[in-house]
């Protein structure tokens, strides 16, 4: 790096953003208020039958609003800086016009830094960059307009203090991996495309459900406001499902699914790449909205890997990593800190926890769950549903009876389901690693290091003593490790050995 | 890995979380139960005969309605104070740990050096009988966080500073 762009990229003092932060903020400010005016206001013009005068007064007051905005957006710019002090390894943002906002972070604090690009961003050419950080508090900080070069730097700089421990720490390994810029991963159009057909249907058929009825909302709306007669359109869908046969409609749903899942993967995960780093890893992808994120493998709390039926025979894999999430560890959703990897080899699986966990994890002891495991599924699963069922179609609803039949293939099949969901509910424990295997169709693998644990639960109903049956539930940052109706005895010898290797071992969780 | 050792563990031999004896909580941490049942159940009580007063179709089963109110509240009473022998808890040279429940009893450990912050809270009837009680966090969430009712304030205050002493030293 020559001296002008060493100064130029000096974060000790405060700066501010890129100039185009001025038209981000206008658009954001925009954004919001066009979002929070534009019921009321329709439903004004609406409601009110006259014209005129109405109409002006709205562009007046329109314009008047987008010149206030507009300076709000030029000094918000100009109030908002941001500097490094290295001395006392903070980052410190400031801003507001009108009230004053300090932000203030220690740089061991930043879980990952993240640089993304959103449309306007990219139409602009700058990108923002996000800070998570620990704490239980939240305090998350945006720049949202910078240029690329400035944040590649800047994010550098912010984890650095990481890197400097580890490369004191590891010389060879981080002088080893500089060298290697190809990617480590780097999804094909191939890959994607059978990433599409395999995975999520779950999510797509919600997506699907939700849009179809959407769409006869507004339908209905519409017809309703414009006083079609809707009998034509309904006599018309009525002709519709008696020509189509319900099976042609079964493959439509399913050409539907899979090319809705197709099209998310695309726009999810185009130009998917992890490119190895010192010590890090740098995943980006995103086909309209570029995702940028550094992966520091002492960060990663627990990492997991999936494969269904159909991904087996196409030798994929679906990985996701988990960092520790402060405000949302119980939740299973809002994952922002996980890092999903859609699709890989077992080869490349391998390397990614190789490279995460320093070796490649190796299934050790296994714990199988006793088979009270699947008595409590069939009670509540098949017993329970069906004895409502009868009771129903005997008392209450005698029309049920005509479906009386249904009983039995829905306890094959729930029977078969419960069935692989014991076979593949196991616990393997070895020195280093815990893993935990689960699923259904998909067959998932959770990956935990004892060090990672932070507290441990075991528990036992009383009816359980005398079989010597409990549970364990392993809490971790990035959630919980629930292993269901083990050998007691043998749980509390695990809950003991991995206190001890906690207490005993200098490694941080973190 | 330059001092890696990797000797044999016994562990038949490691200290065991389930033979530690428990302190128990405050005996008058009972009485604080009890006021909490008691005003649970008048607010219920007062429900009810709301209910009654206004409805008076509903009057007809006022003896079994009655009936359900006195074997719930016994009930209620039975299983706190069930719930209350249960409970304990026990701080040991490198951890701390909880014992807590009736149908299911569950035991959670947290290391020391796993603990994020204290609290201690002093809720206004346990003020009264000058108990505490002691939240752990973790960064395991509310899942992995231990909430230890019924410890006598002193007590809880010198746990407290231990543990405060401890995570310290961690860092």
């Amino acid at each position: 790096m020559s001296e002008a762009t060493n100064r130029e990229y000096d974060f000790s003092e405060p700066r501010k953003q890129s100039a185009a932060g001025i038209i981000i903020m206008f658009a954001n400010g925009f954004q919001k208020i066009v979002r929070a005016l534009a019921l009321p206001l329709i439903l004004i013009i609406v409601k009110s039958k006259d014209s005129g005068h109405l109409a002006m007064i709205l562009i007046v007051s329109l314009c008047l609003l987008t010149i206030v905005l507009a300076f709000y957006a030029y000094f918000s710019y100009q109030k908002f800086t941001f500097f490094l002090d290295e001395k006392k390894q903070e980052f410190i943002i400031n801003s507001g016009i009108f009230s004053k906002t300090s932000l203030t972070i220690q740089l061991n604090k930043i879980q990952q830094v993240n640089i993304n690009q959103n449309l306007l961003q990219q139409v602009v050419g700058v990108y923002s960059l996000e800070i998570d950080t620990a704490g239980s508090e939240k305090k998350e900080a945006t720049i949202k307009a910078i240029d690329h070069a400035t944040a590649t730097i800047l994010k550098q700089k912010l984890l650095s203090r990481d890197q400097v421990e580890e490369e004191n720490t590891s010389p060879e390994i981080s002088d080893k991996t500089v060298e290697i810029t190809s990617p480590l991963l780097k999804l094909s159009t191939n890959t994607l495309l059978k990433i599409g057909i395999t995975s999520n249907y779950g999510a797509s058929l919600l997506l699907l459900t939700g849009f179809i009825f959407g769409t006869l909302q507004l339908f209905k709306d519409y017809t309703d406001a414009l006083e079609i007669e809707r009998e034509q359109f309904t006599q018309m869908l009525n002709q519709g499902i008696t020509f189509f046969s319900m099976c042609f409609l079964a493959i439509f749903a399913i050409i539907i699914i899979l090319g809705t899942n197709i099209i998310r993967t695309f726009i999810k995960y185009f130009n998917f790449k992890i490119i190895k780093q010192k010590r890090a890893l740098a995943i980006s992808s995103g086909l309209f909205t570029h995702k940028n994120v550094l992966l520091t493998p002492n960060k990663v709390q627990l990492s997991a890997y999936s494969q269904n039926y159909f991904q087996k025979k196409f030798d994929l894999l679906n990985m996701k990593i988990k960092q520790a999430s402060f405000d949302s560890a119980d939740k299973e959703d809002s994952k922002k800190s996980d890092i999903e990897i859609p699709g890989c080899n077992e080869l490349e699986r391998d390397e990614v926890l190789n490279m995460i966990l320093g070796q490649v994890p190796v299934n050790g002891a296994e714990l199988k769950p006793n088979y009270r495991f699947i008595f409590l599924q069939t009670m509540i699963w098949i017993a329970f549903p069906i004895a409502v069922f009868v009771l129903l179609s005997t008392y209450a609803l005698p029309i049920l009876r005509n479906y009386l039949l249904i009983i039995i293939p829905y306890i094959m099949v729930v029977g078969v389901m419960l069935y692989f969901e014991f076979r593949r509910h196991r616990l393997y424990v070895d020195e280093n690693f815990i893993i935990k295997r689960s699923g259904i169709w998909d067959v998932e693998h959770e990956i935990i290091e004892p060090h990672k644990i932070q507290a441990i639960t075991a528990k036992q109903y009383f009816w359980h003593k005398a079989a010597d049956v409990g549970h364990l539930i392993i809490h971790t940052a990035a959630g919980v490790i629930h292993f269901k109706y083990g050998n007691y005895t043998h749980i509390k010898s695990l809950v003991n050995y991995w206190t001890y290797k906690i207490e005993v071992s200098k490694k941080d969780w973190m | 890995m330059k001092e890696f050792t990797n000797e044999t563990l016994d562990t038949g031999s490691l200290p065991k979380y389930e033979e530690v004896p428990l302190n128990s909580l405050s005996q008058k941490y009972w009485n604080v139960m009890l006021i909490n049942i008691f005003i649970f159940l008048l607010i219920v009580g007062i429900g009810i005969t709301a209910v009654l007063i206004f409805n008076a179709d509903i009057r007809a089963y006022l003896y079994i309605i009655l009936g359900i109110y006195v074997v719930f509240a016994l009930l209620m009473i039975t299983l706190y104070r069930a719930s209350l022998k249960k409970r304990g808890f026990a701080v040991r040279e490198k951890d701390i740990m909880y014992t807590s429940g009736i149908i299911a009893l569950s035991t959670t450990v947290v290391p020391f050096s796993r603990i994020q912050h204290i609290a201690l809270d002093e809720g206004l009837f346990s003020r009264i009988y000058g108990l505490g009680e002691l939240r752990i966090f973790t960064a395991g969430g509310s899942s992995g966080s231990l909430h230890i009712p019924g410890i006598e304030i002193e007590k809880a205050k010198s746990i407290k500073e231990l543990l405060m002493k401890q995570i310290n030293e961690a860092d």
